[in-house]
């Protein structure tokens, strides 16, 4: 026998794949990382170039010169994929997320991206791996048999297996019963996880996400006069002193979209929004945030000053989403804030369950503030880590005032950015790897004789 | 040979010397300066430290290896022996699949083809199934139709009896929504049927019985404390806090009224005695030794005087002295009294005198504690009657005079030599050192 199975692991060479509303995570089972992490996010050029190779297999997309990365289908749409590709400005190219409320929505990009990650990124046929995908908690039934038949039908995968994230999540931090709070792009959400097994009928979400905290950024930015330049506008810039007007000069870019031009601009505010704010581990209080130090920023044009108050002010909304004067369409009042997103949820669970949920909160998700950019110095990744370090401990504190004291509060976090960022994939990759998991698998003939319908049974 | 020779006692004296002067004596020499040498300690050095090392070195370590074995070296090399065993990516079927799905892991061509080893951990939970004889016969259930029995069966094998999940993924669309209880209640009403139709007569299986309406009073238990709100559970404390105080004054009180009455006891034995004394003394004064009261009474009121039995040799006016015990109020009290009646503060000890004085201070501090107390009870009939009026306007409380602080049961009790003259004295000197409050009722 071998030393993995030893420790109870058998690795069968498996896939995983967590998808998120910000990123596609994939990579191999029993390994600590993934391998790539693909944007959400696609670049779609309609009536492209002409000198395009007219082929929508991924495996085509190899032998072109020109651009590896965009895959042009027959109506001469060419879809640019992955951060490199996706970050250069070109005519004409529209971005859109193939994801809506942590579901795949646009399946035909989907299905690009899914090309260009076996192309590119596992550069292996698809048909010799098994495939561990994860799903939203609240996935619908025709989604997922939906997914199931593409990877089946066109993937020839041996094997397929769907998994909630926040199951993943849970099982990535060592806990089989817990409640998952997972802070994303889009919402916040708490999910109850017994055994395994997703209690669906007590799940709490909520739309206070990080894209919630970039659009308070971007206000509050736009508030106090100051400009965001997304930095492939830039040309050159001088060094100015603090808050004076920044100089630069304009590259000479082609005729971008707006949605794209929008798109580079949200980039600038995350990397604000990671640099800068901070969780203050009390309920927000202006005294006492005034004496704690400001941090200094630059923005790519040059413009630079120190941020105070306003760093905790902007994430104290994902708490209590009554200190944010309302503009727009949502409604800070009504909203919940992450405490109480946690203590409705586990108050709808068994009274049994509830001191298990309690004593195992698992804090997880490309936790808001964590969605910064690779490019980054150290520097900034490090900041970014000391934001996120004040989530867990305020949730704590929000907590544990919320609760009987009776009741052991514990919650659980990894420490590191990457275990937290790659949560749920983590989590995949460990019960991909786990020898007794072997037998779990919806295999290619399990799927010719009960169709698209077994993962609704296999896959609870 | 030594054996035999010690058994016959020959020549035993001389053989050992030889031997000694021929193995011991060479090796003195060189080992002396190795000790000397070794036991220097250093300066600087902790002489803690030192003796840790010292105790190593008393015997020299050995210096040749007792292992011959297999060194490090030879197990390095061993490993480098071996052959390579290859490893391959081999197809594997497992037998917990029904499907006979085949997959891919890494295997050592050596190892010999077994079964998935992870196969025997696939445990299965014995959900029992039942015809649709059997249902129709025993199982039928009026809140219960076949649907949702199989439903619910289906559930339970699918999550392996996990209720809770099982409640979450009820087809609530197609059945009514059940509670755990509930579903839990059918489930091992059915198990405790179908074993006992399996058992026939024989009554030897163990049947699960369920008790539901426990479980659901349970469950709205917990509910309850778990839904407190933060003002309830406050509230909960301040009643329990507000409890602890009453039990406290409670056992105050009771230990207040013991007090007394031992006061009282004490009183009324120390009467006695005297008066038996009084004969007593009136009979055979000279050969009075020691008149002493009794000794349970003593010690919670009057003064003990210690006994100078067989501490040598010992001024008597050592035996007036008060004890240590005696606080500063009694002292003071006790030295009031005697003023008030003139009586030397410091008499001759003679042995009559000695004993006659320690016997006088040890009354005066019995009613001197007799009077606190009586000043305590007063004030506190007071206070409660003030209150009572308090709370019923226009009403007086009438304490009958069994009980009311008259002057009567006092002297009743202490009535004894001269103290009744010097009552009011008295009376007074405690108000001053007792409470302040004591109602005027003379």
């Amino acid at each position: 026998m071998s030393a993995g199975m030893l420790y109870g692991g058998d690795e069968i060479g498996a896939l995983v794949f967590d998808i998120g509303h910000y990123s596609l995570r994939v990579g191999y089972a029993q390994e600590d990382t993934p391998k790539a992490e693909i944007p959400a996010v696609v670049g779609v050029v309609e009536d492209g170039n002409s000198t395009a190779t007219l082929k929508t297999d991924g495996m085509e997309v190899d032998e072109k010169k020109t651009d590896p990365s965009s895959i042009s289908s027959m109506s001469d749409t060419k879809y640019h994929i992955d951060t490199n590709f996706l970050h250069v400005a070109r005519k004409g190219m529209e971005v859109s997320n193939y994801m809506k409320d942590g579901m795949i929505e646009d399946w035909d990009l989907f299905e690009k991206v899914l090309d260009y990650t076996y192309a590119k990124c596992i550069q292996s046929e698809s048909e010799f791996h098994p495939v561990l995908m994860s799903e939203a908690p609240w996935n619908v039934r025709n989604k997922r048999e939906r997914l199931t038949e593409l990877m089946f039908e066109k993937y020839n995968v041996p094997a397929f297996f769907l998994v909630k994230n926040a199951v993943l999540a849970a099982f990535a931090n060592g806990r089989a019963t817990g409640i998952v709070v997972d802070s994303g792009a889009t919402h916040t959400s708490a999910v109850p996880v017994q055994d395994g097994f997703v209690l669906t009928q007590a799940i709490v979400k909520s739309p206070l996400g990080g894209d919630y905290i970039s659009m308070q950024c971007k206000n509050y930015l736009q508030e106090n006069d100051i400009e965001v330049v997304p930095s492939y506008l830039i040309g050159s810039k001088e060094v100015v002193k603090e808050r004076e007007k920044a100089r630069w000069v304009k590259k000479r870019v082609p005729e971008v979209t707006t949605s794209w031009h929008n798109y580079m601009t949200k980039k600038v505010v995350q990397d604000f929004q990671a640099s800068v704010l901070q969780v203050s581990e009390t309920p927000y209080d202006e005294k006492t945030v005034s004496s704690i130090p400001t941090v200094h920023y630059e923005f790519p044009n040059g413009y630079h000053q120190d941020f105070g108050s306003e760093r905790f002010r902007i994430p104290e909304a994902l708490f209590d989403p009554s200190v944010v004067q309302m503009r727009g369409g949502l409604v800070g009042n009504t909203m919940l804030g992450v405490g109480h997103i946690v203590t409705t949820s586990v108050g709808m669970c068994d009274v049994d369950v509830r001191p298990a949920l309690y004593g195992s909160v698992v804090v997880t998700g490309g936790n808001s503030f964590l969605q910064v950019d690779y490019n980054h110095s150290a520097e900034q990744l490090d900041i970014g880590n000391i934001i996120v370090q004040g989530f867990p401990e305020r949730l704590n504190r929000d907590l544990s005032v919320r609760i009987p004291s009776s009741m052991r509060l514990k919650l659980i976090s990894a420490n590191g950015c990457a275990e937290r960022r790659f949560g749920a994939w983590i989590g995949g990759s460990i019960l991909a790897s786990i020898g007794t998991f072997q037998q779990m698998w919806i295999s290619s003939q399990e799927y010719e004789e009960g169709g698209k319908g077994q993962v609704e049974r296999k896959c609870p | 040979m030594a054996d035999v020779r010690d058994i016959l006692e020959l020549e035993r004296a001389q053989t050992p010397e030889i031997t000694k002067e021929a193995i011991l004596g060479p090796e003195k020499v060189k080992r002396k300066p190795i000790t000397t040498k070794v036991s220097k300690r250093p300066e600087g050095m902790h002489r803690e430290v030192f003796a840790l090392l010292y105790t190593d070195n008393k015997d020299a370590p050995p210096l040749f290896p007792t292992n011959t074995g297999q060194g490090y070296k030879q197990l390095k090399a061993k490993l480098g022996m071996r052959r390579v065993r290859p490893w391959r990516w081999v197809p594997f079927t497992n037998p917990a699949r029904s499907d006979g799905a085949v997959f891919h892991h890494w295997k050592r061509t050596t190892d010999e083809a077994k079964d998935y080893p992870f196969a025997k951990f696939n445990k299965q939970i014995p959900v029992p199934t039942y015809t649709d004889s059997e249902y129709l016969q025993h199982l039928h259930n009026d809140s219960w139709s076949r649907q949702e029995t199989d439903h619910l069966f289906d559930l339970c094998r699918r999550f392996d009896l996990r209720f809770i999940v099982i409640r979450d993924r009820w087809d609530r669309a197609r059945f009514r929504d059940r509670s755990v209880e509930d579903l839990k209640e059918r489930y091992y009403d059915i198990c405790a049927t179908m074993n006992t139709l399996k058992a026939g007569s024989s009554h030897d299986t163990k049947i699960y019985v369920f008790d539901a309406d426990h479980e659901r009073r349970r469950k709205e238990q917990l509910k309850r404390i778990f839904e407190r709100t933060p003002e309830q559970i406050e509230e909960e404390q301040t009643l329990i806090n507000e409890l602890k105080k009453i039990e406290a004054r409670k056992k105050e009180r009771e230990k207040k009224q013991q007090d007394l009455q031992k006061l009282i006891t004490a009183a009324d034995c120390q009467a006695e005695t005297r008066k038996s004394e009084k004969k007593l003394t009136k009979k055979k004064l000279q050969h009075q030794i020691r008149p002493r009261i009794d000794p349970n009474v003593v010690e919670t009121a009057g003064i003990k005087f210690p006994d100078f039995k067989g501490s040598g040799v010992s001024l008597r006016s050592q035996r007036m002295k008060l004890p240590a015990s005696v606080g500063q109020k009694r002292t003071k009290a006790i030295e009031q009294l005697l003023q008030e009646l003139s009586i030397e503060l410091n008499p001759m000890p003679t042995e009559d005198i000695c004993t006659h004085f320690n016997e006088l201070r040890s009354d005066m501090v019995l009613l001197y504690e007799l009077k606190t107390a009586l000043a305590t009870c007063e004030y506190d009939l007071q206070t409660l009657r003030h209150q009572y009026e308090a709370l019923n306007p226009g009403k007086t409380l009438l304490v009958p005079s069994s009980i009311s602080g008259n002057k009567e049961a006092p002297r009743n009790y202490v009535s004894t030599e001269s103290e009744t003259a010097k009552q009011k004295g008295i009376s007074e000197i405690i108000d001053v050192v007792g409470s302040p409050g004591t109602p005027n009722l003379t």
